[in-house]
Parts: C-alpha cells; sequence; structure tokens
C-alpha cells in the first residue's frame, strides 16, 4: 500500500514537471475580457531592459485588458529565437524586429490594417512583404553609413568627403599615408565584418538595378556575375591595400565602436544606429557620407522597420494589434529610439523638432538622406521587405565577407553564395 | 553487503526512485532521441505545420556536404587534441597537488575552477583576453615575444587553435580533479617498497603511478572526448563559429540548421550521426581503456 502511494506520488510529481516543461507561454485570454500577450523583445546597451518595461507599461496603460509578458531574446537574433519559440509551440503574441518575410510565409503573422498604416507613416510600403505590412515602418535605418572624423580628415590634408570610389580610394590612402588606419573593423562579429561589402554591393549593384536581389530570386542574376565579382574585387583592394585595422577580424562590434570614437581611425562603415553611440560631447568632431560610386551617383542603403509583429494565432487578435498600435505610434518610444539607437523617424506629417529629441548635427545630416528625393536601395541582407534575404543567407553572406577579409577567391566565395542561396530556396 | 543491496532493491522508496529516474531519462533522453531519428527521416521546417516523409534523403545529402565535413574534421580533430592535452596537463597538475598541506587543498580548488564556470562565460572571458587589443596580446607585446598583435580568433588556423586551447583550460580541472582521486586510491605501501628497492622519481610515476591512475584515466578520457565531440557554448561565446565558419563545431552546425536554415529535418539526421560518431568513439576509447586496466 504504501509502495504503491510512493510510486503514485512519484507519478504525479513526474506529471506536473512535465506539465510545467510543455506549459506554453503563448498569451491566455480570460474570461473577464482581460488577456495576457507574450511579447518578444531583445536588449541592446540602447535598448535596455528598462526601455521594454517602459513601452510596455504605456502601452498597457492605452489598451485596458492588455497584460504583456515580456520574453527576452538571449541573442540579438531575434528569429533564431522565435523559431525556436514555434518549435517548441510557444510562439510569442507579439515579436519585435523579427524579418518577416520568414515567418509570413508560414501563415505564422497577421497582417496590419493597410488603412492604418497608410494613415500614419510615411513609407507605408517601405518593408511590405508580398503587399502586405507585418511590422509597422515607424523608422528607417541606412545600413551602411560611411561616418568619418573631421579631425584626422584634416590632419590627412584631406577637405571633405569623397563622392566618388576614386576619391575615396583616394582618402584611404592619405591616411594611411598620414599614420592613420583609414577604416575601422569589427570583423569578429560577422555582421559588422560584413558592411564595407554590404555598402559596395548596395552602390554598385543595387545602385544600378534595384530588383537585383528579386532577380536573384528569379534566377535571372548571380553572385557570380561578372558586375558583381567586380564590385566585391573593390572590398579585397580595401583589405590588400591595408585601408582596415590590422587583424581587423580579431576587433569586436564594441570596440570598433570605442576605437572609432576614441579617435583611433579615420572612418566606420556601420549601420545608421551608430548615431546613438556617438558621444555628445564630440558629436561635431564626425560626419557622414554614403558608400560613393564609380561615377560619383549617390545610393542609399535603406531598411524600414522598427516596430512589432502580431502573431497569426494569438487569442485575442484585437487587443494584440491595439497594443501593436499603440506601442509603434507612442510619443516616448520613439524618443527613446532616436536619442539611443539612431532611429529615423517615419511618422507621417512631423519633423524632428516634434519629438522633443536631442540629437547631434551629424544625427540631423544623416538624417536628411532619408527625408531628401534620392535613390534609395534595399540594403543587402538587412531590408525586411520583399528583397529579404533567404533563411540563414545572411549568415552566409556575413561568412563570405569575413572570407574574403583572408583570401582573395572571390570566385569561390561567389559561388559558395551561389550554391547557399540556391539551396535555401529549393 | 549483498544482503543490503536485496534489502534496498525490496524497498519501494528505493523502486519509487529508481522508477523516477528511469522515467526522467527515458522521457528526456530516449524519447527525444527516437524523435530525432523520426524527424531526420522528413523535411521538417521549425515554422511549417507539415513535414513529409522523405526516407533517407537527408543521409544522402549529408555525404556531398561540405560544411558538416568541414565542421565534423573541426570536431574531430579538437576532441583528440583537447583530449590529449587536458589529460596530460590534468595528470601533471595531479601529481603536483597530490599533498594534503591546506595551500595544496586551495590550489586544487583554483584548478577546478574553470570546470565550474558556464561555458558562455568562460567563452566571453577568453574573448576579451584573446582579442587583438586583448590582455594577452597586451603582455606579449610589453615583453618584446611579439612585434605586432597577433590575430587569436581573426587568423581561421589561429581561432581554431583558441578554441583548442580554452576547451583544454576548462577541461583540465576536471582531469586534475579525477586523476587526484584515482592518485589517493594508490596505496602509500608500493611508493615505501618501491624507495626501499631503490626506484627513482621517475620510476615510481612509471611502474607505479602511471598504470595505477588507469581506472581514473579512462573515465576522464572518455568523458573529456565526450565534452568535446558536442562543444557548443564555448564556440559560440569565443568566436560564434567564425571567422567564416572556421570554428563551426557539428553541434553548432545542428543548431544553425535547425534554427537559422530552417532544416529542423536535415540538423535532426546531422545529429544522429553526431550521436552515433561519438558512441562509436566512446565505446571504442572505452574499451581499449578498459583492457588497460585488466592488463595491471
Amino acid at each position: 500500500m504504501r509502495h504503491n502511494r510512493l510510486l503514485a506520488a512519484c507519478l504525479a510529481a513526474g506529471l506536473a514537471l512535465i506539465a510545467g516543461c510543455s506549459s506554453p507561454t503563448s498569451g491566455t485570454a480570460k474570461g473577464n475580457g482581460n488577456v495576457t500577450l507574450t511579447y518578444l523583445t531583445f536588449e541592446t546597451p540602447s535598448l535596455t531592459a528598462s526601455f521594454w518595461n517602459s513601452s510596455i507599461a504605456n502601452g498597457e496603460k492605452q489598451v485596458p485588458g492588455v497584460t504583456i509578458k515580456d520574453i527576452v531574446a538571449p541573442s540579438t537574433d531575434r528569429d533564431a529565437y522565435a523559431k525556436q519559440l514555434q518549435a517548441s509551440g510557444q510562439f510569442p503574441d507579439l515579436l519585435q524586429s523579427i524579418t518577416p518575410s520568414t515567418f509570413a510565409q508560414a501563415g505564422l503573422l497577421k497582417p496590419y490594417e493597410q488603412s492604418w498604416v497608410n494613415a500614419n507613416f510615411m513609407l507605408p510600403l517601405g518593408n511590405a512583404y508580398k503587399g502586405k505590412v507585418y511590422i509597422p515602418p515607424t523608422n528607417s535605418q541606412i545600413i551602411p553609413m560611411v561616418f568619418y572624423n573631421k579631425t584626422l580628415f584634416a590632419k590627412a590634408g584631406i577637405t571633405g568627403p569623397p563622392k566618388t570610389w576614386a576619391q575615396f580610394m583616394a582618402v584611404c590612402a592619405k591616411l594611411k599615408a598620414a599614420g592613420i588606419v583609414p577604416i575601422e573593423l569589427g570583423g569578429s562579429d560577422s555582421f559588422a565584418a560584413s558592411m564595407p561589402l554590404t555598402g559596395i554591393l548596395s552602390a554598385d549593384i543595387l545602385g544600378k538595378d534595384p530588383n537585383w536581389l528579386q532577380q536573384r530570386y528569379a534566377g535571372k542574376v548571380h553572385f557570380t556575375d561578372p558586375d558583381v565579382e567586380t564590385a566585391v574585387a573593390k572590398y579585397r583592394t580595401m583589405v590588400v591595400d591595408g585601408y582596415f585595422e590590422p587583424g581587423a577580424l580579431g576587433v569586436s562590434y564594441a570596440n570598433s565602436i570605442t576605437n572609432f570614437t576614441s579617435g583611433k581611425t579615420g572612418m566606420y562603415m556601420m549601420g545608421s544606429w551608430f548615431l546613438g553611440a556617438v558621444p555628445k560631447a564630440t558629436a561635431s568632431n564626425f560626419g557622414s557620407f554614403m558608400t560613393p560610386t564609380d561615377d560619383g551617383s549617390l545610393v542609399v542603403p535603406f531598411a524600414v522597420g522598427g516596430s512589432m509583429a502580431i502573431s497569426a494565432n494569438t487569442p485575442d487578435p484585437a487587443k494584440a494589434t491595439a497594443f501593436a498600435e499603440a506601442w509603434s505610434l507612442n510619443p516616448a518610444n520613439y524618443k527613446a529610439l532616436i536619442e539611443g539607437d539612431g532611429a529615423f523617424p517615419m511618422l507621417k506629417g512631423k519633423t524632428l523638432a516634434d519629438y522633443n529629441v536631442n540629437v547631434s548635427q551629424v544625427f540631423k545630416d544623416s538624417y536628411a538622406y532619408v527625408l531628401a528625393q534620392n535613390t534609395k536601395v534595399s540594403a543587402i541582407g538587412w531590408a525586411t521587405n520583399d528583397d529579404s534575404m533567404p533563411s540563414g543567407l545572411n549568415d552566409d553572406f556575413y561568412a563570405a565577407a569575413q572570407a574574403l577579409y583572408n583570401s582573395g577567391d572571390v570566385a569561390g566565395q561567389m559561388a559558395k553564395l551561389d550554391a547557399d542561396w540556391n539551396s535555401a530556396t529549393h | 553487503m549483498i544482503a543490503r543491496t536485496r534489502r534496498r532493491r525490496g524497498d519501494p522508496a528505493f523502486t519509487a526512485l529508481a522508477m523516477l529516474a528511469l522515467g526522467l531519462y527515458v522521457l528526456f533522453i530516449i524519447v527525444p532521441v527516437i524523435m530525432s531519428g523520426w524527424k531526420s527521416l522528413t523535411d521538417e521546417n521549425p515554422l511549417m505545420a507539415q513535414a513529409r516523409f522523405i526516407g533517407l534523403g537527408n543521409y544522402r545529402e549529408m555525404v556531398h556536404d561540405d560544411t558538416l565535413a568541414a565542421s565534423l574534421s573541426l570536431t574531430l580533430m579538437t576532441a583528440a587534441a583537447v583530449t590529449i592535452v587536458a589529460n596530460a596537463v590534468g595528470i601533471g597538475f595531479a601529481v603536483l597537488l597530490n599533498k594534503t598541506s591546506l595551500s595544496f587543498r586551495m590550489m586544487r580548488t583554483v584548478a577546478f575552477l574553470p570546470q565550474v564556470l558556464s561555458g558562455v562565460i568562460v567563452g566571453f572571458v577568453w574573448r576579451y583576453i584573446l582579442a587583438q587589443d586583448g590582455i594577452l596580446n597586451h603582455i606579449l607585446l610589453s615583453l618584446g615575444i611579439i612585434g605586432r598583435p597577433v590575430s587569436w580568433l581573426g587568423s581561421p588556423d589561429l581561432a581554431i587553435f583558441s578554441v583548442g586551447l580554452v576547451a583544454a583550460w576548462v577541461l583540465t580541472g576536471f582531469t586534475t580533479v579525477v586523476h587526484l582521486a584515482a592518485l589517493q586510491s594508490i596505496p602509500v605501501e608500493l611508493y615505501h617498497a618501491a624507495t626501499v628497492d631503490g626506484a627513482s622519481r621517475w620510476q615510481r610515476f612509471r611502474r607505479i603511478t602511471f598504470p595505477m591512475l588507469a581506472p581514473g584515466t579512462t573515465i576522464s578520457v572518455t568523458i573529456s572526448l565526450i565534452t568535446m565531440l558536442k562543444l557548443y557554448d564555448i564556440i559560440v561565446a569565443l568566436t560564434g563559429g567564425g571567422p567564416a565558419f572556421a570554428t563551426q563545431s557539428t553541434a553548432l552546425y545542428i543548431i544553425n540548421l535547425a534554427f537559422t536554415d530552417d532544416r529542423f529535418g536535415y540538423a535532426s539526421a546531422v545529429a544522429m550521426l553526431l550521436l552515433a560518431v561519438s558512441a562509436i568513439i566512446a565505446l571504442s576509447v572505452t574499451g581499449l581503456l578498459r583492457r588497460r586496466e585488466v592488463d595491471l
């Protein structure tokens, strides 16, 4: 009898353990009309836990009956974590800054009402995927910009930012001759290692054919095409000529920011979020320009996004949407994102002054590229619209950039990218 | 002793605990392995509800997968090298620390410390040490050993070496403790007799210590190998598998296949391969080392 009781207790404990392990983290609706929704977020030095807590609290106040349970991704790779959660039956109700294409294809996301998007944002279809908006285009980034140190430029006898590729190379040569490392590269973090290649390909390839990525999906163009290999060879030239920091693949992204902002290197190719890391005291010493093209035409590698996607299976789509919309229009969130994360706001009918932000001149000058009429193309590997790359290709692209730092086999790396692309899309 | 064991076997509490342990083992080890085996025969994608049965398609694909070959080669190479180094150094440390005074006991704790640290923490700490402007380069530069910073994590070959170095550092804590325990089970009388017979220190080590360490070495080598074959956390924190996938272990490749490339089915097939390789190696090595124990 005692034996049976013990066995029953152990069985109950085991079942409780299993139940605990399989308890879903996705939202739950309660009988009284209240709902608890799960929200996948991520933390960075500028988007801290405190930012998320206050932005969530503001959203909860605006939408009565909603309680948000914050799920923080263990790294900045939200997509991979969202996939892990989906695989274990715990797909969140709201997902911040994911790449919608992968999830939308699987029917996991609910699109926003186009009329609401049209009414509120400057580029309503800026990050639309197959004609539908899964993440409100609240803000934008230019990826990459070329930031430069005005003092070091003057020290090397450079009068202003270059406009053509030849001038850019001349600037690098002058900086090097003056004993200054021309370009900072935090190559230990693979996304940062890929910035120069992203800039060159966006300028040279997408600048000439903005539909290049769509053509690649259709199999009409390839990475092994001569124009692509010629563009990639420019990056190799920069490596071979010693224009990056020595041992750059051993430099972390965090250290690359410190190195550049402390005046150790002349230029830095990075996403415009770097503007959030520019020290206020020395901000006037920094300027920005776009990756130059051969003929000097201006090409802006652009990506729009900034808010959250909504799960198609959320228990209360109306409240989830209401929270997401409230969050996407909240002025306090814009202020934090602009000042801390260098985000370029995209709300319709607003100027920078309307956000009550304290930003540097280099931020204002950089934001001017967004507001101006110019050639904007999807930033390769960063755009989350129809031009987003197939699953896994971003990592392969980053790896190619790292490999090309150590090897001159441009054709081999491009052939590998084509093979990876074909494998990912078949 | 036998009577006591029999009494335990008949004890309902013992039976219940054994059943619970067995249940948990089946639930968390056996069932996932069976599920993984099944998934390896499908084209499952973590985002899609439906998966197609494709038979041995994933296994056939593995034959032509250069990335898998590279990751498996890296995993096997580092597993072998690190196991040898960690156990050789562990035996050395064990012999040096096999004293009873307080200072030696404290040093044993220090030697074991890397083993109790999380692999992620270890990876991040060493990432700072081995960075281009990290502590190691500063020390080597200030001593005049190198003329300019060494790219420990940026050059593919050195990055592989760095991963091995850090893994060996962590495992040495474990191998030291295992060999210390084995050393302390060696009867002191053997050393006394050998000393009386005029055996030198080296002869005592070679003829008594080393052979008598065999049971400890079996455990230490086997666990070191298994740890290295599934190495993931240190690599993720130290190099992220880079540069350009040069330090991507098979375990990391499995995770990337599943959650970056959305290829759950293929990732499961690679996981089954890794399981088979690990089992074969562990069983072979254990068998070989056990034979050495029997020969004593």
